[in-house]
């Protein structure tokens, strides 16, 4: 418990985590040139080693917060980050995870960062949830 | 002495009364705890949505029947002649009133969603450090919800009949009924953790309807109570055996030829207009009047206000279905 309706989590296990990028710096940051292995950031970072757990190759796309949430619900993605926050306009569109870390915005308000993922894949969306409070994110 | 109105309650009504107060605040108290549980762990559920709503709208009759039974003990005033013990038929009708319209607006809104196919997204959260399947957090306040207000309905049913209380017996009725929604709550939850996204909105749209047809229900009887329609039974299936007794016992007056009563019901009391034809055409005497209205009086406690009307024969425009009788029907 919980099982995924459409069985995300089985698929990627030792197969392709799809995820989209979107840049908001420190959090994500685009490919700085071809050699690189996908974006840098914090949340690539705790992609990567997220799918190493499921023993999954990551397959990065970028865009804007908008397409990418378009492709969360197209199911051409299934995680989205780009320093997303728990309040989130997305929330109808996609599930946001637990907040992971809190960082200070910059209007010295707080935040909380989060993740995206399809609406209702539940199993994934608690094993990524797992994951990432056993990171100690500090931004 | 406690009571309603100018009318003195027997010992067995008083103390139900004060039993059903002090369960009306017991239900609130519960009812306080359980919105506030739900409310912290029903995310993005529909059942949960649906069974939140729920035991919010439970809120709506132990507080009109305590502001009801306060309105009650008021004594009739020149402005207010018939006392006030219709505060109990209004407090009847809003409950059911927001019951019918939170009962549709859940259908709807648990219908659209399955048609919509939303998989409902249930997540972990964070229980003293520990993350936790929000889902298991449902099902412990689910069932946490499921048993108390079975126990506090069954308590109080035999007290809306002993107090004639249709808000507390449309109470009772709904709390008796809890465990269902409890269960249609967590088996949705269930069906979630089974990755069957349908069992949620399939699951909710069962607790809707449960609230609709509580609402239709307790709207029926209460707007035919306050529509005058005769005194009936506490839920509203049958006529009320008072009538029947009453215009029987004025018959057994042996200045009375014939009897019959309209009767209506005030909410807890009944006001009673009664027609006596006397037996050989000769006015009655006042002493003979007052005999027959202690008579009623002491029939039974909710008895109330009534009015014996001395007449040459029975009029049947004020008595409808007076020729429908059968002959030598002898209102028993």
């Amino acid at each position: 418990m919980p099982t995924d309706p459409d069985g995300t989590l089985d698929r990627v296990r030792g197969g392709v985590l799809r995820v989209g990028v979107s840049p908001a710096p420190p959090w994500t940051a685009p490919a700085s040139d071809g050699s690189a292995p996908g974006p840098g950031g914090i949340e690539p970072d705790l992609v990567r080693a997220f799918a190493e757990t499921l023993d999954a190759e990551v397959e990065w796309t970028s865009g804007g917060e908008q397409a990418l949430v378009d492709g969360l619900e197209r199911d051409e993605l299934d995680l989205v980050v780009g320093g997303l926050t728990a309040d989130s306009p997305w929330v109808d569109h996609a599930t946001l995870t637990y907040p992971y870390a809190q960082a200070t915005g910059p209007e010295g308000d707080k935040e909380l960062h989060v993740m995206a993922v399809q609406v209702g894949e539940n199993a994934f969306l608690v094993e990524l949830e797992r994951f990432l409070l056993d990171q100690d994110v500090r931004p | 002495m406690t009571k309603f109105g100018h009318t003195e309650l027997p010992q067995e009504q008083e103390q139900a009364l004060r039993r059903a107060i002090r369960l009306a605040w017991w239900t609130i108290g519960f009812l306080v705890t359980a919105v506030t549980l739900v409310y912290l762990v029903m995310g993005s559920s529909q059942a949960m949505k649906a069974a939140w709503a729920e035991d919010l709208l439970s809120f709506i009759p132990p507080v009109s029947f305590l502001v009801a039974v306060h309105l009650t003990r008021r004594p009739p005033s020149p402005r207010h002649p018939y006392g006030y013990h219709r505060a109990i038929g209004v407090g009847h009708l809003v409950a059911a009133t927001a019951l019918v319209t939170m009962g549709l607006f859940l259908v709807w809104d648990s219908t659209s969603g399955l048609l919509a196919a939303e998989h409902p997204p249930v997540g972990l959260m964070v229980v003293a450090g520990q993350p936790v399947w929000s889902g298991w957090l449902m099902i412990a306040v689910m069932a946490y919800t499921a048993v108390p207000p079975v126990l506090l309905g069954r308590a109080k049913m035999p007290l809306a009949r002993a107090l004639h209380d249709r808000v507390l017996h449309a109470d009772a009725d709904m709390n008796k009924a809890d465990w269902m929604t409890a269960l249609g709550g967590i088996v949705g939850v269930l069906g979630i953790g089974l990755g069957l996204w349908w069992a949620d909105g399939v699951a909710a749209l069962f607790i809707s309807g449960s609230i609709l047809r509580d609402g239709v229900g307790n709207l029926r009887v209460a707007v035919s109570a306050l529509m005058d329609a005769r005194a009936e039974t506490v839920d509203g299936d049958e006529p009320h055996p008072v009538v029947g007794e009453l215009d029987a016992r004025l018959e057994a007056l042996p200045w009375v030829a014939r009897a019959r009563s309209r009767v209506r019901d005030e909410g807890h009391v009944f006001h009673v207009e009664s027609f006596v034809v006397p037996a050989d055409g000769r006015p009655p005497t006042f002493d003979q009047l007052r005999a027959a209205r202690e008579a009623g009086d002491a029939l039974d406690w909710k008895v109330r206000d009534m009015v014996v009307v001395p007449v040459e024969e029975l009029p049947e425009e004020l008595l409808p279905g007076l020729d429908a009788e059968p002959a030598g029907h002898d209102a028993g």
